[in-house]
């Protein structure tokens, strides 16, 4: 009886979360007319496939896909590179002033990307970087959550590791790579998701930072398809559909080191 | 500290290996976050539409007596109540139910993580969409089944809101304590059996105490984001009815990129900047204290 | 493209992160293009990429050896953008706005002033004397022309002419009739009204009441006050007391009304043209009527409508001018009404054959010198983004929330009063 109120619950759960995806799926297969309708329409009357070439022949969307993924995933390997070594560091290494660069740290997740988005812009006109691919991924090499995520995730890792690998004689980076690296493969997984997840949807600096429609990642160039009064739905939802679809495939290859790769750290 | 960085010594070396390797990340922080940050705090003493009028701390006295910023404030506190302690009681909960050896976790497991892969953006537009009280989806739903409609955006924005923004990140929380629950060795429940504990006492004595690492992180990380919530309101609500929904975030983007003074939006970033770092530390030192090691 | 930077640029980002200037004092950056110096920039909204301008831009790069890049974005996209590029100085070439931009930018020094072109090529292009005198005003300031309008739109009356015909209302011409039609066509799921959860639809009620939002010389705030009061309350209580329209949902975009109408459920919403082509295009069975804005003092509406205008810093205004010119001629006029219906700024635009033998067009054309421009005394003060945050928490607490009018007024008018004096 106890299994049964926990499917009934988890079921409840899926439920509502997916329910309103499906939603989306059913508009970006409805007519305009339809998504404009008086009843609300769940299942389009003949499904609208031709939504989706419909984006491609309005705009140049697979030139947004194409920067969505340079960007995005340039952005990724980034952190893949970046974040793990400064966990590290945070994480095994007692040098001075650690837990106050730390905090510093900690605090540039505090301020709301926006608000230092115009210095940033500045920089980067000063650079001659607008409107290029260093221009849009530069800014985002490496952020505190990644270090932090990172940090958590090698803590956990005995000591005695490095110790015995210093003790053979390897060095620093080669401790790093051969020893730190391999354990925190499925946390790699993690960051990356995370990471690319939030690249992809990123919005605000992709609409300043790139000057023409070859240059926009897919959210900035969604905006594309509304009028200035009102959305036209059946396309919206067919680009978020699209623009849905690169991170699904990637959380369904990535999910099982997920769980695992969480598990590994006990999060200390 | 002389001494940790004396050449010879290993600590010496250690120090001098960990900030060669923190090195990119130091110039590369300076450059894009504290040069723009220190750039920010700057023109929170300037004042006009091209912010280069020195008013000193005249935006800090004015934002301290705003009406309009302090009831943002107080919207602010609300939305992140509800969103915080929803993410852990809700994620908490799906995660215990979850653990169980349940035939299809694996499914849930993706379903229930699948609305935080989708942009805020796109979840805003679909539940304005959804939950427009004359043409929503939900309506028609509601009255199918012979419930009554519902105009939450109107009764209950700020609610609905904080629902919404739930629906999407409770998946991500779930996850997080799933993983923290895989960490807690099963012999401490197999002991605590033999001792004859009940389920619920077992939570209380073993799973939440051995949780508080993951729950710390969980609700650092739900403060921070909660307190920075912009895109609901940006995209949902814009800010009403009235200004009931009127999110700090939101309303100091609206005071930079709509009314175009971005001397005063910079002062009250820097007043939210220290309420945040403020309440991180409360919940670091609180955190810290209530970890047990078993 | 390679996205590996190379050395040099790596020295250069260094060099730049040092001397990141404070947003004021990079006034004296040099005016560098976004793009290529071959390329000639336009900010434009994503709504108005008519054919009809298509053309007018293939002729003007023809004749002036530049390829036109058209950025495309939503009204607060564009303006994130643009506040950027002012702080950066990478202006564009020419800008499109909403209206209202023109003033704020040229009182903050970002826009430049047109006059000297204007002083030269007036005469032969008619303006001022061709445009309808609010255009030419509310893109003016200190006795200069900073914008020049290019669409001319104004809120009305629009009806289903079946659902009027059904229950025997004509369409009506003053608030008291509109009330009394309103009542009559609510039944069965149908209101007689749906208004606008946005702010700037209670404008031409108010200028119907004869209100002044601000005085520049007076400092008077929405006088006379009685009279603004009504008109507030006289919407909230269609909603509320009356209930022949629906609450409104305080959202982020217009569509709301004409999502009622063209769904049958709402018999008469108040808006512009804007709204008549989503109506024809997902309800072509309705048949639309459109009657010109009601009448309570005056017979008024509020003016809205984009406008162009050439940052201060771009580098060739000759060219931006010239595009000017050539988007605003009649021809192109008639060709983008021909094309989407959207109404012009020219007095001659109005004497068209085709305008005036269109229905729906006529009543437009024929109310467009009765616009008003209800934020421009507001814009000039530099205080326009308070004042609208202000206006829009008052309108949803007494449309939405039912808040009384009169108290609701009376603390915007304190507000306002504070900032504005």
């Amino acid at each position: 009886m106890r299994r049964g109120l926990l499917y009934a619950l988890l079921g409840l759960a899926s439920l509502i979360t997916v329910v309103p995806l499906l939603y989306m799926l059913s508009l970006s297969l409805q007519t305009e007319a339809e998504t404009l309708s008086a009843d609300a329409v769940l299942v389009p009357a003949s499904p609208q496939w031709g939504n989706y070439a419909e984006l491609f022949r309005r705009a140049p969307f697979g030139d947004f896909i194409v920067n969505s993924l340079v960007v995005a995933g340039a952005i990724t390997l980034a952190h893949l590179v970046f974040d793990p070594l400064v966990g590290y560091v945070f994480a095994k290494f007692r040098f001075p002033l650690r837990n106050t660069l730390f905090v510093a740290l900690l605090a540039t997740l505090m301020v709301p990307f926006f608000v230092r988005m115009i210095p940033l812009y500045v920089l980067m006109a000063n650079v001659g970087w607008l409107n290029t691919y260093q221009g849009l991924i530069t800014p985002f090499l490496m952020d505190a959550f990644g270090i932090f995520l990172m940090r958590q995730f090698i803590q956990p890792i005995p000591d005695d590791l490095i110790s015995a690998a210093r003790i053979d004689g390897a060095s620093e980076l080669r401790i790093y790579r051969s020893v730190i690296l391999p354990q925190t493969r499925p946390a790699l997984a993690v960051l990356g998701l995370f990471t690319f997840v939030f690249q992809w949807n990123e919005f605000l600096w992709p609409l300043v930072a790139t000057s023409t429609p070859e240059m926009r990642t897919i959210p900035v160039g969604l905006t594309l398809f509304n009028q200035e009064y009102f959305t036209l739905w059946h396309l919206t939802a067919a680009g978020s559909v699209i623009l849905f679809v690169p991170t699904a495939v990637l959380f369904v290859l990535t999910q099982r080191y997920f769980v695992r790769g969480i598990a590994l750290t006990g999060l200390k | 500290m002389r001494r940790l960085l004396r050449p010879g010594t290993l600590q010496g070396r250690y120090a001098r290996t960990a900030y060669l390797f923190l090195l990119p990340a130091i110039l590369f922080f300076a450059a894009f976050f504290y040069l723009p940050i220190g750039n920010v705090v700057a023109t929170g003493f300037r004042t006009g539409p091209m912010a280069d009028q020195w008013t000193g701390l005249g935006n800090y006295t004015q934002a301290l007596a705003d009406p309009a910023v302090r009831h943002s404030f107080l919207v602010t506190a609300g939305f992140s109540v509800i969103v915080v302690i929803g993410s852990i009681v809700l994620g908490l909960a799906l995660a215990l139910a979850i653990d169980q050896p349940l035939k299809g976790r694996v499914v849930f497991r993706v379903v229930l993580l699948v609305p935080y892969l989708t942009s805020v953006a796109i979840v805003g537009l679909l539940w304005r969409n959804i939950l427009d009280p004359e043409l929503g989806v939900l309506n028609r739903v509601l009255l199918a089944l012979g419930l009554p409609a519902q105009q939450w955006l109107n009764t209950a924005p700020l609610l609905t809101i904080a629902a919404v923004t739930l629906w999407q990140s409770v998946g991500y929380t779930m996850v997080l304590f799933l993983a923290g629950l895989q960490g807690i060795p099963e012999t401490y429940h197999e002991a605590a059996k033999i001792d004859g504990a009940d389920a619920w006492r077992r939570f209380w004595r073993i799973t939440l105490p051995l949780l508080a690492p993951t729950t710390l992180f969980v609700s650092v990380m739900a403060v921070i984001s909660g307190l920075q919530a912009f895109g609901q309101a940006y995209i949902i609500t814009g800010g009403g009815p009235g200004d009931a929904t009127d999110l700090s975030v939101f309303h100091i983007f609206n005071v930079a990129f709509r009314t175009r003074d971005f001397g005063y939006s910079s002062a009250q970033s820097v007043l939210l900047l220290i309420v945040i770092v403020a309440f991180t530390l409360v919940q670091l030192r609180a955190g810290r204290r209530s970890e047990v090691t078993y | 493209m390679s996205s590996h930077p190379s050395r040099r640029d790596l020295f250069r980002l260094a060099g730049a992160a040092a001397a990141v200037p404070i947003l004021s004092s990079c006034a004296g950056a040099p005016a560098t293009q976004a793009t290529a110096p071959g390329t000639f920039t336009v900010y434009w909204n994503a709504g108005h990429d008519y054919q009809a301008y298509r053309t007018v831009i293939a002729e003007f790069e023809q004749a002036n050896r530049v390829k036109v890049n058209l950025q495309k974005y939503q009204w607060p996209d564009l303006r994130t953008r643009l506040l950027a590029d002012f702080a950066a100085g990478t202006v564009p070439d020419l800008v499109e706005e909403p209206g209202g931009w023109v003033q704020e930018f040229a009182v903050s020094g970002n826009a430049r002033s047109l006059q000297d072109f204007v002083d030269r090529d007036g005469q032969a292009m008619g303006f001022p004397s061709d445009w309808q005198p609010v255009t030419v005003e509310r893109n003016s300031y200190q006795g200069k022309v900073y914008g020049v309008q290019l669409h001319l739109t104004c809120n009305t009356l629009f009806y289903n002419k079946g659902m009027l015909a059904a229950a025997g209302v004509e369409p009506p011409t003053t608030w008291e009739e509109f009330l009394d039609a309103a009542r009559k066509l609510t039944k069965d799921g149908v209101y007689g009204v749906a208004l606008n959860q946005d702010f700037t639809y209670m404008w031409p009620w108010l200028v119907q009441a004869g209100v002044t939002p601000y005085d520049l010389q007076t400092k008077a705030v929405m006088e006379p006050r009685a009279d603004a009061v009504a008109a507030l309350q006289f919407q909230a209580d269609l909603v509320h007391k009356h209930k022949v329209a629906p609450v409104p949902t305080a959202g982020t975009d217009y569509s709301g009304p004409q999502k009622l109408f063209s769904a049958k459920r709402a018999a008469m919403i108040l808006t512009g043209p804007w709204d008549l082509d989503p109506i024809r295009k997902t309800s072509p069975d309705i048949e639309l009527g459109v009657a010109p804005p009601l009448k309570n003092r005056t017979a008024a509406t509020q003016a809205a409508g984009v406008s162009m205008f050439v940052p201060a810093k771009a580098a060739r205004p000759e060219l931006s001018w010239d595009f000017i010119k050539r988007v605003t001629t009649l021809q192109v006029e008639q060709a983008a009404t021909k094309e989407t219906g959207m109404l012009m700024p020219r007095k001659s635009w109005a004497e068209l054959p085709e305008v005036q033998s269109d229905p729906i067009t006529k009543v437009f054309a024929d109310a467009l010198p009765t616009a008003q421009d209800s934020s421009q005394q507001v814009r000039l003060t530099g205080q326009l983004g308070k004042w609208e945050e202000q206006l829009k928490v008052m309108y949803q607490q007494v449309l939405i929330q039912n808040q009384p009018a009169a108290e609701a007024m009376e603390s915007f008018v304190k507000a306002a009063e504070g900032f504005l004096k």
